[in-house]
């Protein structure tokens, strides 16, 4: 809802950011403000620019892997995903089933993970801080799973080229089970907070509305895309892992506002809840490791027998794993959009480029589309709506 | 470790001057107030940032600790929580925030990229915030554990009271 | 995929078409024509989705930067990679696609290449003021020294190129990679 600019005089151009508290990060805004209502907004980024795309070059595949944690840091094991698939492509790799399932089970959690913590400072952004700690409360039970599997709460890199780090215990899979058992109750919780409160309404429902033409020509994608009444979800139109076997529904909304981001976000709490259930309802046996020994390295037992088995070790350790020249691209749909790397590789240990391809960074580029013609306080709406995470923008 | 030794009055400490004898009762009061009610500013970066948020939700709660509220000005802060990594770009921010502290202040480097760039040795980040800013206690991690976090602030804080800091 | 190189071939009858590891076809332009050809993916063959520009740096080519486009069809669900190559500047195609915009000042500023007509050419990423292209593969790593490692300056003397340790990777990549 545009309002009106009764203005008489100059715009107040103000700063917002990069130290903040609601930008969800170091974001800046180059605000022209006319009284409340905002004339322009330029995001300016670059604050947390890491030069992780650098450091990937003097890294082996391997360690560049942690680096793919740390970029957008509510999606770690999404980021692992990504980047795993597009080394298993190079290699045209065979990935055990009982990988191909753990991964999916840990990419929807990772999901949840996410959207919890979007939900909980979409509330907090908005002034409802005790939605913060019911979400973060459900937060804290899953990064507890994390720990127990993986030994991190947060940067895991468990999702490794050929497979995963270690195979699951039955007692971890007993747990998340639980846990998803009681999660619609909670959210159900949450929605009873926020979606039928007047006060949360009144600011979400018509604010920020962005137009799919647009969206799609700068290259929305996510729930951001999904709201405006695009049905675009990788997960059904370019399925990887095995999605296409899975019964979920890609949640489409209608008005492209800020309401509707959150309700997309919201029911794909529910479905991630849903896959996850039927994940782990069909994770089979066998290993979680590829037997390609040129991508992952053998058990140990197997380096006292076999001569092989210890010339595969002493080279993966030492070089690292060497994809085939080429490059390659495989996109997943992280709890922001479309993120993939595209890798290039000329065949030795280090990579000769690795370029993330980072869904916030195109829809932040929407920001101004939205808030311009708002009041200052609906830009806080639209910064929570779109949950940017500014270490995969300025990676 | 800290150094629990008797420090003279009016020592410079890490560029800030702690104030002159005021007397002792006084002065334990008001060690005793910025102990128990230490306020962070604002200062989330990065991945850091979200395990500060996680100490200060429910199950680890840094609130029963006197960190309350976080404050969104640093005029009001006293503990300027470094969370993250600090950029090139972003070294001058965290220069002027820190400067817009008032008197006593404190920082804690949290995480391996605060304390001396993590993982990231490169030309983007500044390798450790000690660089721009004198920091008090560094917390290693990458995320540190909310807990590493709490044990951090209790370290600071058991010295603050002392008068050490 | 046989479908989609043929027609791009007829489509870009001066362009190098291929198919490269991750199934997705690619189509090499001369840099004159990069805008032309972002143009006529979008309107004749219905790429209208903007999804990424990077760049690859290869010192020992000519030229120098090879740009990577990918756009996507949403009618067909496929991507479309647009490759260009480049030494120093090539047309922006921020009209075609809005999206463009901040990939296309990335670029700028991690590698140098200059995009004529884009409407605020500046750095991005780094602090205005700063000297030099990070991406770009004569470029150190920078950080600094760490006691006791084996990293910096410190190479072991072999034959195979994978067990020295330097800065940056300056491979020649491209003619490898095909």
């Amino acid at each position: 809802m545009a309002i009106e600019s009764q203005r008489k005089g100059d715009t107040l151009h103000i700063n917002m950011g990069p130290s903040h508290p609601s930008t969800h990060g170091v974001l800046r805004l180059e605000l022209d403000l006319d009284g409340e209502v905002v004339v322009a907004c330029k995001p300016v980024i670059g604050y947390l620019h890491t030069g992780i795309e650098k450091t990937f070059e003097v890294k082996t595949y391997l360690h560049g892997l942690t680096l793919t944690d740390r970029m957008d840091y509510l999606n770690p094991m999404g980021n692992n995903l990504a980047y795993c698939l597009s080394i298993e492509k190079l290699f045209e790799c065979e990935v055990p089933e009982r990988a191909t399932v753990g991964r999916v089970l840990l990419a929807e959690l990772t999901r949840i993970n996410s959207h919890l913590v979007f939900t909980g400072t979409a509330g907090f952004d908005l002034g409802a801080s005790s939605v913060f700690l019911y979400c973060l409360r459900e937060r804290e039970k899953l990064l507890d799973l994390f720990e127990w599997l993986t030994g991190q709460r947060m940067m895991t890199s468990f999702i490794r080229p050929g497979g995963l780090a270690s195979d699951f215990e039955p007692d971890w899979l007993k747990a998340v089970g639980e846990f998803l058992d009681e999660m619609p109750r909670h959210i159900d919780e949450y929605e009873s907070l926020l979606t039928g409160n007047p006060l949360f309404k009144e600011r979400m429902i018509g604010i920020g509305v962005l137009d799919a033409d647009d969206a799609i020509r700068i290259g929305v994608s996510g729930p951001a895309l999904r709201a405006t009444g695009v049905a675009h979800d990788l997960r059904k139109t370019n399925p990887y892992i095995g999605y296409e076997t899975y019964d979920f529904d890609a949640i489409i909304g209608e008005n492209g506002d800020c309401y509707d981001r959150y309700k997309v976000r919201v029911a794909e709490l529910r479905e991630a809840v849903k896959i996850s259930k039927q994940a782990l309802a069909r994770l089979p046996g066998g290993s979680v490791r590829t037997t390609n020994r040129k991508v992952m390295p053998p058990p140990r037992e197997e380096l006292g027998r076999s001569m092989e088995a210890l010339i595969h070790h002493f080279k993966l350790f030492t070089e690292g794993i060497r994809p085939p020249a080429g490059e390659a691209y495989v996109p997943v749909e992280s709890p922001r959009g479309e993120l993939g790397f595209y890798i290039v590789s000329d065949g030795s240990g280090k990579p000769v480029r690795v370029h993330e391809r980072a869904p916030t960074f195109a829809n932040i580029q929407a920001l101004p589309l939205m808030a311009e013609g708002g009041l200052v306080a609906d830009l806080i709406a639209v910064i929570a709506s779109m949950d940017p995470v500014l270490g995969e923008v300025d990676r | 470790m800290t150094m629990r030794t008797e420090l003279p009055v009016a020592v410079p400490h890490g560029g800030h001057v702690r104030d002159a004898n005021p007397g002792f009762l006084l002065g334990k009061l008001a060690d005793w107030s910025r102990e128990k009610s230490l306020w962070p500013a604002t200062f989330g970066l990065a991945c850091c940032a979200i395990e500060m948020m996680a100490a200060s939700a429910a199950s680890y709660d840094i609130a029963r600790f006197g960190s309350e509220v976080f404050r969104g000005s640093p005029r009001q802060a006293d503990l300027l929580i470094v969370s993250g990594r600090v950029s090139q770009k972003m070294a001058p921010v965290l220069r002027e925030i820190y400067d817009q502290m008032p008197e006593p202040k404190w920082v804690i480097a949290m995480g391996d990229c605060a304390s001396c760039g993590g993982v990231f040795n490169n030309y983007a980040l500044v390798q450790g915030v000690d660089k721009l800013v004198p920091v008090d206690v560094y917390i290693p991690g990458c995320p540190p554990r909310p807990e590493a976090l709490i044990d951090g602030i209790l370290k600071l804080k058991a010295d603050i009271g002392k008068g050490l800091r | 995929m046989t479908v989609a190189p043929e027609r791009l071939q007829s489509a870009f009858p001066s362009g190098r078409v291929g198919v490269s590891a991750d199934s997705i076809p690619y189509v090499l332009v001369p840099a004159e024509q990069i805008l032309d050809t972002i143009q006529r993916c979008r309107d004749d063959l219905g790429y209208s989705r903007w999804i990424d520009l990077t760049a690859v740096d290869d010192l020992e080519a000519e030229p120098r930067f090879e740009l990577q486009y990918l756009l996507y069809s949403m009618t067909e669900h496929r991507w479309l990679r647009i490759k260009t190559q480049t030494d120093e500047r090539v047309a922006s195609v921020t009209e075609v696609f809005a999206g463009a915009n901040w990939y296309e000042r990335e670029v700028y500023d991690l590698f140098g290449v200059e995009f004529d007509g884009h409407p605020n050419m500046t750095r991005i990423m780094m602090p205005d003021d700063w000297q030099g292209h990070p991406l770009r593969r004569d470029y150190p790593i920078g950080g600094e020294p760490v006691d006791f490692t084996v990293t910096r300056d410190m190479h072991t003397e072999t034959e195979n190129q994978d067990m020295r340790i330097e800065y940056t990777n300056t491979r020649n990549s491209r003619e490898q990679r095909g």
